[in-house]
């Protein structure tokens, strides 16, 4: 009844819960009050009326009780009507939902109810008034009147027989002395058949009577007036009603004039034949009832019209309460599928109507129900699936998060995805940061990604779906290579839907690949080429030994000339292969705690003292920046000192022949990844590499220099990597070479490089800033 | 949009205004049939208690008054239509206790149905108590009659003690309630069915 309107939660909000609580009950029990007044009021009525009807004085004696009831209980449906519809209209002018309807129900219902009640009442109003009317009809009357007149009419004629006595019997006691009156008087009046003869002073006294009510001690004397009257109209006759019922004829007439003159009045009372008294008596009472109904007609009429508009009006009002009842039950289940797809339209899915009924509205609260339920369950359904999504997700996202694989997905508009942590390590740029942008704008920041976008572009162009090849990617560290997949993602309409570019860096698996094919060639050739060396050197000094006495100076020149050759080129060919063994020895490491900086002194040291034994032409300066955070590494002390030695070699090789040539050595303390690693940067002003780029400069038999086994730099790579470090080459500005190695400082730190198999330095470092 | 909400309200709004008028019209008219014409006790001919007092005779008092009783119209054609109208004489006794609330001494109360009879054309006083019945052939006289009250014994003497401060009150009351439904009496509540004078008083010194 009170449910909130559209508006109305502005006004309630103010209220709180338990005041509004506390009000609705007070509300509740007086609306059960009123209601309780009501029907105790109406039962009353009727039952009074019930018992009371057969008794009509009963009745009379009970009506204002009637009354009273009843306009109590008019009283109290005013008041329950008057709520209601205050009610209402609240709701209707707030647009509550489903007030529309109510107010449309209660109108119909009331005009329906109505309409016919005030129709029987203006015609039971009319009919009543006009039935009344009729009893009092004027023929009626005048009967009545013309039968009293009658019964005037007989008894005048007694009256005047009766005067005629009296007249006759006063003329007679004129002479009748005071002293025989008594007697006189006795007599006469058993003559006259008079029930009372008085004889009457002047003065109103007594002067004689004769009566013959035994039990009246002193006879009653007429009304003054009719004994003046008698005096002045010299006598006087009248019929007067008898004290005791019927009628009596009263005659009154002078007797003549007394001794001292006075006028003295017999007055007589005649008793009226009983026959005649009773039907003038009977006359006379219905005239007299008639009398009365006439004076009550309007007070009837009144009563009737009252007691007609009571009815009407607690007719009325019940059939307007009624039709609020009825419109109440009636839009209660409507305005409740309403309210509930309302709360629905808000997502409340757990509601359930309870069912008014087992008709049609019942039908549709029940089908409501159903639907919500159905939603609630879809809804929960849709819950659970997305849950399963979002776990297989975020498991998918842990997956591509360790994976050392690059992958990315990309729209059909070749917009990026999703990449994962290693995509973008792999490409060198923060992926993550760009997810939603165009591919080709990222490649047109970063050349390493275009060139990946390019040869993508290439299969996308040729309709691949499926494609998987390796691609190179050169960057300013040197080349590497990447291996590439793609496959088309599958959408609902058959189209593309996008890609997913799976690709891996397998520089160093390729690397690996070549080292050891390069070790199985230095094994071979170790053992293919070695072994033949030593008869060649041996063959070749035996000949200069035998045959040197025996020739003349010109061929033993050529002889000497030719096994020295032989024996020196078969000398270098030794330390070739030597080198290659050297190359392809199975690692075996022998890692001790070693002081960086001590051992690079000494080896400098060497280097310095026997500079000129590598280069002998010019002086090399060694210029040493040691960091003495560097401290103690992990390492092979003979693996390391071979490492500098070569490195050293290499600068000393490169600077020969230049003036100021300089080469200085640094190490330095590093930490990547939490993890501490020792830097040794070998820097030379010499020519650089030349034309050879970073990634290959470590390969054998890769080597910018005119002499040189090509060897160098393969060996320092390789023990670089088996102590878990790497390494790195670039031309300096200045147009030197600078070669970079990091070495794990101990064991925990180790395994930092072979994570991603191939990471360098320089990704190390990206890595580094974004973690 | 807006004609669709405008439209139901207004058409309830001229509804309920419609139901207040007819409502309206209907109360009036009712309210005129109920009250039309109707006959009251109340039309300002005089009624009074003119002059009252007692005398003590015999041990007992004597109440002699003068009251002047005239009937209204409405009275007159009840009376005529033989309904009768009935006279009520209130006399009661009471002491003065000063500040204090009055005490009730005695009381007496006498009534007489006047009443009038068509077949003679007389109206007839009775005294309820007593019985006793006078004619009259004119209303006039029946009235004066009333209107004379001589040597009503009221109060034993024996009541009232020497010393001591009385007041006697007297009051007439006419009505002409006999002829009506009672129900109609609690209907119609403003109407005045019956007419009191004021309480006569005067001091009581024995």
């Amino acid at each position: 009844m009170d449910a909130p309107p559209m508006n109305a939660p502005h006004a309630v909000a103010r209220s709180t819960p338990v005041s509004r609580a506390r009000r609705g009950r007070w509300r509740a029990s007086v609306m059960a009050l009123l209601v309780l007044l009501g029907v105790v009021a109406s039962s009353a009525s009727l039952l009074i009326l019930t018992g009371a009807a057969q008794d009509a004085h009963k009745l009379r004696t009970l009506q204002p009780w009637l009354l009273a009831g009843n306009l109590l209980a008019v009283m109290v449906l005013l008041l329950l009507i008057s709520r209601k519809l205050y009610a209402l209209v609240r709701d209707y002018r707030a647009h509550a939902p489903g007030s529309r309807l109510k107010a449309r129900t209660v109108q119909m219902f009331s005009l329906l109810a109505l309409a016919p009640i005030l129709v029987t009442y203006f015609f039971s109003v009319n009919a009543i008034n006009r039935g009344i009317d009729s009893w009092f009809d004027s023929k009626v009357s005048t009967g009545l009147e013309d039968a009293l007149a009658l019964s005037r009419a007989a008894l005048s004629l007694r009256m005047r027989e009766f005067g005629a006595h009296t007249t006759a019997l006063a003329s007679d006691l004129h002479s009748v002395s005071d002293y025989e009156m008594m007697s006189q008087l006795d007599r006469y009046r058993r003559i006259a058949g008079a029930s009372e003869l008085i004889v009457v002073s002047d003065g109103g006294r007594i002067i004689a009577a004769s009566t013959d009510f035994a039990s009246a001690t002193l006879p009653a004397l007429p009304a003054p007036e009719v004994l003046l009257q008698a005096r002045q109209r010299q006598g006087y006759v009248s019929l007067d009603p008898a004290p005791g019922g019927g009628y009596r004829v009263i005659a009154a007439m002078p007797v003549g004039n007394g001794g001292n003159g006075e006028t003295r009045l017999l007055v007589a009372s005649y008793p009226v034949p009983e026959q005649l008294a009773g039907l003038a008596d009977g006359v006379r009472a219905a005239y007299a009832q008639y009398g009365q109904h006439v004076y009550q007609r309007p007070y009837l009429k009144s009563t009737f019209t009252l007691t007609l508009t009571i009815v009407l009006l607690l007719s009325a009002l019940g059939a307007v309460y009624g039709a609020f009842f009825w419109a109440t039950r009636l839009v209660k289940p409507v305005q409740d599928l309403i309210e509930g797809t309302r709360a629905v339209g808000q997502g409340d899915l757990d509601l359930k109507l309870a069912l008014p009924s087992n008709d049609e509205l019942g039908y549709l609260v029940g089908s409501f129900n159903d639907m919500t339920k159905r939603l609630a369950r879809a809804r929960s359904d849709a819950e659970a699936n997305r849950a399963a999504v979002e776990q297989e997700r975020a498991r998918l996202a842990v997956i591509l998060a360790r994976l050392s694989t690059g992958v990315i997905s990309v729209d059909a508009d070749f917009n990026l995805r999703t990449a994962n942590q290693a995509a973008s390590n792999i490409l060198g740029v923060d992926l993550e940061a760009a997810v939603g942008s165009p591919l080709s704008t990222l490649a047109d920041s970063e050349p390493s990604v275009a060139q990946f976008v390019s040869a993508c572009s290439q299969h996308l162009a040729a309709g691949d779906r499926d494609w998987r090849e390796p691609v190179p990617l050169i960057t300013e560290h040197g080349r590497r290579e990447l291996m590439v997949a793609s496959t088309t993602l599958p959408a609902d309409d058959g189209a593309s839907a996008g890609l997913v570019i799976v690709f891996d860096d397998i520089s160093t698996l390729l690397q690996a690949q070549r080292d050891a094919a390069w070790g199985e060639v230095a094994r071979r050739l170790a053992h293919e080429i070695k072994n033949p060396l030593t008869p060649i050197q041996l063959s070749a000094d035996r000949m200069r030994r035998r045959l040197l006495s025996q020739l003349d100076a010109k061929d033993a020149e050529i002889l000497e000339r030719g096994t020295h050759t032989i024996v020196q080129q078969v000398e270098a060919m030794r330390q070739m292969v030597n080198a290659f063994s050297e190359y392809a020895r199975a690692p075996s490491l022998d890692l001790v705690p070693i002081d960086i900086n001590q051992l690079v002194s000494e080896v400098t040291d060497l280097y310095r003292s026997h500079g000129s034994a590598v280069s002998s032409a010019t002086p090399v300066s060694v210029r040493l920046e040691l960091d003495p955070e560097a401290g103690m590494v992990l390492a092979d002390r003979g693996r390391l000192r071979q490492v500098l030695n070569n490195l050293l070699t290499n600068a000393f090789e490169a600077l020969e022949g230049q003036a100021d040539a300089v080469v200085s050595i640094e190490t330095h303390d590093v930490a990547i990844d939490g993890h501490s690693l020792v830097e040794l940067v070998v820097v030379d002003n010499g020519p650089g590499f030349q034309s050879v780029t970073g990634g290959q400069m470590f390969d054998p038999y890769v080597t910018s220099k005119p002499k040189g086994t090509g060897l160098g730099l393969a060996i320092v790579k390789k023990i670089i990597d088996e102590h878990g470090g790497s390494i790195e080459a670039e031309n300096t500005p200045e147009g030197g070479a600078r070669v970079r190695a990091l070495l794990p400082r101990d064991e925990a730190a180790r395994g930092i490089f072979s994570m991603t198999g191939s990471r360098d330095l320089r990704r190390s470092e990206f890595r580094r800033e974004h973690v | 949009m807006v004609n669709s909400l405008e439209t139901p309200s207004t058409n309830a709004r001229s509804f309920w205004r419609c139901s207040l008028l007819v409502a309206l019209i209907w109360l009036v008219a009712t309210c005129r049939a109920v009250a039309a014409d109707l006959p009251v006790i109340d039309e300002g001919a005089p009624f009074d208690v003119r002059s009252a007092f007692v005398e003590p005779r015999d041990h007992v008092y004597l109440l002699s008054a003068t009251l002047e009783v005239a009937l209204s119209r409405a009275a007159q054609q009840a009376l005529t239509n033989g309904v009768p109208v009935l006279l009520q004489l209130e006399f009661k006794v009471v002491r003065k206790r000063g500040w204090l609330p009055d005490v009730d001494v005695g009381s007496l109360t006498q009534r007489w149905h006047l009443s009038y009879d068509a077949l003679t054309e007389h109206y007839l006083i009775k005294n309820e108590s007593t019985g006793l019945q006078y004619s009259h052939e004119s209303l006039a006289a029946a009235l004066a009659d009333l209107g004379s009250v001589q040597g009503l014994p009221v109060i034993d003497e024996a009541l009232i003690q020497k010393g001591r401060r009385y007041e006697a009150l007297l009051r007439l009351t006419a009505s002409i309630e006999g002829g009506v439904p009672s129900a109609l009496k609690y209907m119609m509540f403003w109407i005045d069915w019956r007419r009191s004078t004021e309480w006569y008083t005067w001091t009581l010194r024995p």
